[in-house]
């Protein structure tokens, strides 16, 4: 990091432009995870639409932070510190629209669903909601803040979010097994937890941005993995 | 590609105009058939640092190099040194075109003349049109080689006396800022010559250009008020410095 200002101006703002899309775009991803979680677990279908609609909005602001990107690039030549915040929002921005997107699935399942979710699965699903709203709120807090031991924290944590989300499915499973009736409840909500799992799976690609930001170096070694996640 | 052997090697290199210090204890290595950017703000002693490598300063009467300086491990820092034979082996390419007053060819078979390269007229021709071609500039001036060396353009000027420095076989090439004067075009031209040239000789390279120290050289190293702040892999040097000063100078936030 460098606590010194570029020379010129508009090279300070421009990357002062770019840093406050980012954060923009994280918050609109934060509250349309939240909202699908919320929606999917009430089967609330008026809030499915409005979740439906407002991924545009993702869509668009990772379309202008592409821009100035490019912007940027061309204008700027970035090096060192500045080539790494230029690449690595990038590469943030797109996780975070994949974010918005699987928010996006979790909503569309909410019509289908055939009658209001049973009470023993419940539980499951909102632990994997919390905690994987937990790890974006973290990862975009420990990116405001340039925290390289926040984001090995969030990075490590996706074991949990693995974990969880083979409880989740074994529940699934369980219930699916019970009568046949489930079927389509069941299939539904194994879409709606591997949506929720791959959702962390993108905050751990923006922790290892952060930590490349940051440091200039990759994130080393292999992120431990749940127990048992390979077999699904 | 990283080259690991060493061309060129100063240790505590210090050089004084009168009592103005200009280079302080500079220990650098220079690696063989690579390029070495040198970077750093105006009067940091880049200029200082590459005229030591072929003993430019010894013209300046105010000017003291204290330190060694050695080429392919031998001295070149103390008085024996025949400094004409030095210069045939360490060609040099300044920031301004500097043709002589002569023709396109004589410019070229100036140097060979002196050191009594070529034993008749079909050699020297053979030599003039070889290091044309290898400054990428035969092409354009085959047919008016007896014209003025002054008539080209500036950047041909300075493939011209990239031809020129050449002619003699050196085998370093110092270039001070040579596409400073120069349009893209001229300047890509001679990036791709650079490239070319790397594969048979070790070249030095001064640039205010960060972007062009990425393109073309494999080393960087950055110079602060006469001293070696860092040298390292231009890609570890725009990637991720070590040093703040390096990083707060090429990411254009120094004061
Ligand atoms: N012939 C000279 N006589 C006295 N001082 C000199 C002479 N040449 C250079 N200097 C001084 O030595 C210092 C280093 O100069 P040098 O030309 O090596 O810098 P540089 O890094 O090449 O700068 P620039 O990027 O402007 O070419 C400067 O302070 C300069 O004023
Ligand atoms: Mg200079």
């Amino acid at each position: 990091m460098s606590d010194e200002a570029h020379i010129v101006k508009s090279y300070e703002e421009e990357l002062q432009n770019l840093n406050d899309s980012l954060i923009k775009m994280g918050s609109l991803t934060e509250s349309q995870l939240a909202d699908s979680m919320e929606a999917i677990i009430k089967v609330d279908k008026e809030s499915a639409d409005k979740i439906i609609a407002n991924d545009a909005k993702i869509n668009e602001l990772r379309a202008k932070i592409d821009n100035q990107i490019m912007t940027v690039l061309v204008k700027r030549a970035p090096m060192a510190i500045d080539l790494r915040i230029t690449i690595s929002t990038l590469k943030i921005s797109h996780d975070l629209e994949r974010i918005g997107d699987l928010a996006k699935s979790v909503a569309k399942k909410i019509k289908p669903l055939p009658h209001d979710l049973p009470k023993e699965l419940i539980g499951s699903l909102r632990r994997l909601g919390d905690l994987v709203q937990k790890q974006l709120r973290n990862v975009l807090d420990a990116y405001l803040n340039k925290s390289k031991e926040s984001a090995i924290t969030i990075w490590k944590n996706d074991e949990q979010v693995d974990d969880l989300t083979n409880t989740a499915m074994n529940e699934v499973a369980d219930f699916l097994g019970k009568s046949k009736k489930n079927l389509e409840l069941a299939t539904h909500l194994l879409f709606v937890t591997k949506n929720i799992e791959r959702a962390g799976d993108h905050i751990t690609n923006i922790a290892e941005s952060l930590y490349y930001l940051i440091e200039g170096e990759y994130l080393e070694g292999a992120r431990p993995k749940g127990k048992d996640i390979e077999k699904n | 590609m990283i080259n690991n052997k060493v061309k060129i090697k100063t240790t505590n290199l210090n050089v004084y105009y009168g009592d103005k210090q200009a280079l302080n204890d500079v220990n650098l290595e220079i690696h063989s058939k690579e390029v070495t950017a040198l970077i750093g703000p105006s009067g940091c002693g880049k200029s200082t640092y590459i005229r030591c490598i072929n003993r430019m300063n010894d013209v300046i009467d105010i000017c003291r190099v204290t330190g060694s300086i050695e080429i392919d491990g031998n001295e070149i820092n103390k008085k024996e040194i025949d400094v004409v034979s030095l210069r045939e082996k360490i060609g040099m390419v300044f920031q301004k075109p500097n043709p002589f007053p002569k023709s396109i060819y004589d410019n070229v078979s100036y140097g060979p003349n002196i050191h009594g390269l070529a034993e008749n007229k079909v050699k020297m021709d053979e030599i003039v049109e070889t290091s044309l071609k290898k400054a990428a500039l035969w092409n354009e001036v085959k047919d008016r080689l007896n014209e003025p060396g002054t008539s080209l353009s500036g950047g041909q000027q300075q493939r011209l006396c990239i031809a020129r420095a050449i002619s003699v076989n050196p085998e370093v090439i110092l270039m001070d800022e040579p596409c400073s004067a120069l349009d893209p075009i001229a300047t890509a031209k001679i990036e791709e010559l650079m490239d070319e040239l790397k594969k048979s000789y070790t070249i030095v390279i001064v640039t205010h250009s960060m972007s062009q120290a990425v393109r073309v050289s494999q080393r960087t190293g950055f110079f602060h008020l006469g001293k070696l702040i860092e040298v390292d892999t231009t890609e570890k040097i725009f990637k991720n410095p070590n040093n703040k000063m390096t990083q707060d100078y090429i990411t254009g936030r120094f004061g």
